[in-house]
């Protein structure tokens, strides 16, 4: 069965582009991209880490032209990320270096550094604050200049501390496995579509670009069941990381002569999960093992649900579908997944009338052999 | 002073001190665009902490300039949509390239302006740290 090519629905679909436009500015009110990227920070991290593209600007223009829609927001994103050339890959960012801003345990109540909780929304009240209908700038300024008030009074530190990961201390004392450096060049997935059996910087590709919401259901799923997976988050930590970039036609290549180019927004998550291994005797014994997550911004549910699918990745030999790559990396996409379910919409007209003339066949012979 | 370190304080503090620097170059040399402000990708590579391994955790938004100063190619390459910082990068990394003297003088201020930027770095981690947990074991 082809295709057959059809026309008429030119006009129509010109008057419905129209319709969308009307629906976005019939309120008569604008949002500023600016108002957007200053008041909308969750929206504009998710979009950010599901398109794989980090600029808080395009995210909040691609949410202002899709009206909100998060996957029309990263569809956005992703088509003009096709259109920029890439002149550069960063050097290795190592998280040590991360200006945290947040950063806490749920493993140890003291971690060397402590606990900082900087901005989160664990310890609010989930009520509707309907104060916020009457808001103005004049009281926000007013607040602002309170808090710096308050700020003022803080001593600067003399210098800025980088926060050692909590496992470090552990793997001192021979808790966790320590692992050399692997400097395997990574496989960038937008270049070579994946090819099962995957490596691990594939699967950890493919689980920071996945929809937040479908990597929390996957995640979720395996720590009710559908996974031998239930981990301790042992940190997150939320913060800034500096990249550097080689320069590109210089011979000889020393740390000092590469370019800085600035820093980005992410979310760090090392989970602790408890396994049961053979020892040298043949006997099972607890040990643990690390699950990884990290995303663009601040989204730590999906930071921490990447963790346990790392981990359930890891150990493909279980039979459960959050330990089958196939199952969770083929289907978190939001480009793939989105772009196939919204599919069925467009015209099947050939398809769907083969299958009414097949079934319509096999009627009319079950009516002829009863008759 | 190296490329490096330079490009931290050029980015990290006031981009007024980036112009200031640029144009006193303009106004001295032959400064020739080589390819104007544009914007492209860079893809991060970055460290895992499990395994020790490394992936791409995806593309950044930056905006890329090179500018020509006596024969010498200066690159300029920043996170964002940041035109004018992107070609003042490039002339003082070219200037740089050239060796011009003017480059000499510039360390005072390009020292000045890392204290500054490390002075508020400290600042704003101590604000930080007014978030900090101090536990209490209570008795029962």
């Amino acid at each position: 069965m082809g295709y057959v090519p059809v026309k008429g629905g030119t006009q129509a679909i010109d008057a419905s582009i129209q319709r969308i436009k009307f629906e976005r500015l019939k309120g008569q009110e604008i949002i500023d991209v600016e108002t957007i990227m200053s008041t909308m920070r969750g929206m504009v991290d998710q979009v950010m880490s599901e398109s794989s593209l980090y600029s808080p600007y395009l995210a909040a223009l691609a949410i202002k032209q899709a009206e909100g829609s998060m996957e029309e927001a990263v569809f956005l994103m992703r088509a003009h990320r096709s259109t920029l050339p890439r002149p550069y890959y960063s050097q290795t960012v190592e998280p040590e270096k991360m200006f945290v801003e947040r950063r806490i345990s749920a493993s140890f109540k003291d971690i060397p550094g402590g606990q900082l909780l900087g901005a989160t929304y664990d310890y609010t009240h989930r009520l509707l604050d309907f104060t916020l209908e009457e808001e103005n700038l004049e009281d926000n300024l007013q607040w602002l200049q309170n808090y710096q008030d308050q700020l003022n009074q803080i001593e600067a530190l003399d210098e800025v501390s980088y926060f050692p990961k909590v496992v470090d201390y552990l793997r001192e004392e021979g808790l966790f496995e320590t692992y050399k450096a692997d400097n395997t060049p990574p496989i960038d997935v937008t270049k070579r579509s994946l090819q099962f059996p995957t490596t691990r910087s594939e699967r950890l590709q493919v689980l920071t670009r996945g929809q937040t919401g479908a990597v929390t259901s996957l995640g979720y799923a395996s720590l009710r069941g559908y996974g031998q997976v239930h981990p301790t988050v042992g940190e997150v930590r939320v913060g800034f990381v500096p990249i550097y970039v080689q320069h590109p036609n210089e011979m000889e290549h020393s740390d000092e002569d590469e370019f800085y180019i600035g820093e980005i927004k992410v979310t760090e998550v090392e989970s602790f999960v408890p396994t049961n291994v053979k020892n040298e005797n043949n006997e099972y014994e607890l040990e643990f093992e690390i699950g990884y997550g990290i995303c663009y911004g601040q989204n730590e549910t999906k930071a921490i649900a990447m963790s346990i699918l790392d981990q359930c990745l890891e150990h493909p030999e279980s039979d459960f579908p959050t330990h089958d790559e196939e199952f969770v990396l083929l289907h978190i996409d939001s480009v793939e997944s989105t772009g196939f379910i919204s599919h069925l919409k467009l015209p099947h007209y050939v398809t769907f009338q083969s299958k009414l003339d097949s079934i319509r066949q096999v009627k009319k012979g079950v009516q002829t052999v009863e008759s | 002073m190296k490329r490096k370190r330079r490009t931290e304080i050029l980015i990290q503090g006031d981009v007024q001190l980036a112009q200031k620097l640029a144009e006193s170059i303009v106004d001295t040399y032959e400064c020739r665009e080589i390819i104007a402000p544009q914007y492209g990708l860079t893809m991060i590579k970055m460290r895992e902490t499990a395994k020790n391994s490394l992936f791409y955790i995806g593309e950044v938004l930056i905006t890329e300039a090179k500018v020509e100063i006596n024969n010498r190619i200066g690159i300029g390459i920043v996170v964002g949509m940041k035109d004018k910082l992107a070609q003042h990068l490039a002339i003082i990394d070219a200037a740089y390239k050239a060796e011009l003297p003017e480059t000499i003088t510039w360390e005072t201020y390009l020292i000045e302006a890392e204290k500054q930027i490390i002075k508020e770095r400290a600042k704003k981690q101590a604000e930080l740290f007014e978030t900090k947990v101090n536990f209490e074991t209570m008795e029962v």
